[in-house]
């Protein structure tokens, strides 16, 4: 059934009971197989035999539950955030979105489209943007260890602050979902 | 065989406009009354017996809506393009979801469009893709893209300087990737 009370406060740990934790967390980010946009067919060169993530300790996982990071990869629809929201908010704690290309950004070539939205830091809480359109697996391979980096550095809070300021990320998200029908809080 | 086809359309429809004519392709524009009777004759004796697809232009300058069937004779291996003008407020167009079921989804998709009504279509004002739309439906010449996308999605940040390093550095607040730090460290 669905949770139906606003998400705890994540509680702090002892500093160094965090710091082993964080290094355990960046050498094994699981990824939530889903592609949104036009970016999804970089990923598969990314993690089959060519530029293999896995060397990274980077896997692909079928289901958001048993993941960490989510990728948007490229252009969203509004019809897609519905789905993106649903599946981030199932991912376990903590978590980390990584955004691929122009169209994440400010819109990129889709700036004037009714359809897909333009800054995705509005709806969702982004850690890492990788610039391109679209990125080559290199420059997502370098976004990742970026990533890798804010995690052991303890600088990548984006769930922390989603959770705090839900209110207002979930104003935004409505503002242009208009036939909302997901349950409030969805972990 | 396109002569045939052509001389046979030309008896029953003296007000038969040629558009255009290849040795596997005919274009035709028959007038809006004889529009249904022309593509079930093109069926039933000719042979025209698949859908491939029915496209709208919106004539804006005309104040027409360009409805165009486009069948296809797999034997003979030719393709018959029936095009039609209905004027453009509120535009309504006799379905063929009766004589071929795959027009059905045609429909849905031009009636999302562009809003022209199919009565007779068993599923007409369905979603098709967009969900829950209210605003004047997007392919119509005036309905204002980019102004919509500024007034639901927000303004987009222009750029104030060309130096891509600069500009990073202001959404992201580094520019001190592994990879770049590593490059540095060679220099």
């Amino acid at each position: 059934m669905y949770c139906n009370q606003r998400p705890e406060k994540p509680g702090n740990k002892k500093e160094f009971l965090e710091k082993i934790t964080n290094m355990a967390r960046a050498n094994s980010l699981w990824v939530t197989a889903y592609g949104t946009g036009c970016g999804a067919i970089e990923l598969r060169p990314l993690h089959t035999s060519r530029f293999d993530m896995e060397r990274f300790g980077i896997a692909m996982r079928p289901t958001p539950r048993q993941a960490d990071v989510l990728i948007i990869s490229g252009y969203l629809a509004t019809k897609t955030l519905k789905r993106v929201i649903r599946v981030y908010e199932q991912i376990q704690d903590p978590k980390y979105i990584v955004a691929l290309g122009s169209c994440t950004i400010n819109g990129g070539m889709y700036f004037d489209s009714y359809n897909t939205l333009n800054v995705l830091d509005k709806y969702l809480p982004v850690d890492v943007y990788v610039m391109g359109c679209m990125p080559r697996p290199e420059a997502i391979i370098d976004g990742f260890s970026l990533l890798m980096e804010k995690i052991k550095d303890g600088r990548a809070q984006g769930w922390k602050h989603y959770k705090e300021n839900l209110d207002y990320y979930r104003e935004n998200q409505k503002k242009i979902i208009t036939d909302w029908d997901l349950p409030d809080y969805n972990w | 065989m396109i002569d045939k086809v052509k001389k046979e359309l030309e008896i029953r429809f003296p007000l038969l406009k040629l558009v255009r004519e290849q040795h596997n392709y005919l274009h035709v524009k028959v007038e809006r009354v004889s529009a249904m009777d022309a593509i079930v004759m093109a069926k039933t004796t000719l042979g025209f017996t698949t859908l491939q697809l029915i496209s709208t232009i919106d004539r804006l300058e005309e104040d027409v809506f360009q409805i165009t069937w486009i069948l296809e004779n797999y034997d003979l291996c030719t393709i018959l393009l029936i095009s039609s003008n209905y004027p453009r407020e509120n535009c309504i167009v006799p379905s063929l979801s009766q004589i071929w079921p795959t027009a059905s989804a045609f429909e849905r998709e031009i009636f999302e469009m562009f809003g022209i009504s199919f009565p007779g279509n068993p599923r007409e004002g369905e979603d098709f893709l967009l969900e829950d739309w209210k605003d004047t439906p997007p392919m119509r010449r005036d309905f204002e893209t980019e102004e919509y996308s500024m007034r639901v999605y927000g303004e987009r940040q222009p750029r104030e300087h060309l130096d891509p390093r600069q500009y990073i550095g202001d959404i992201v607040g580094e520019w001190n990737t592994p990879m770049g730090r590593k490059r540095e460290e060679e220099k």
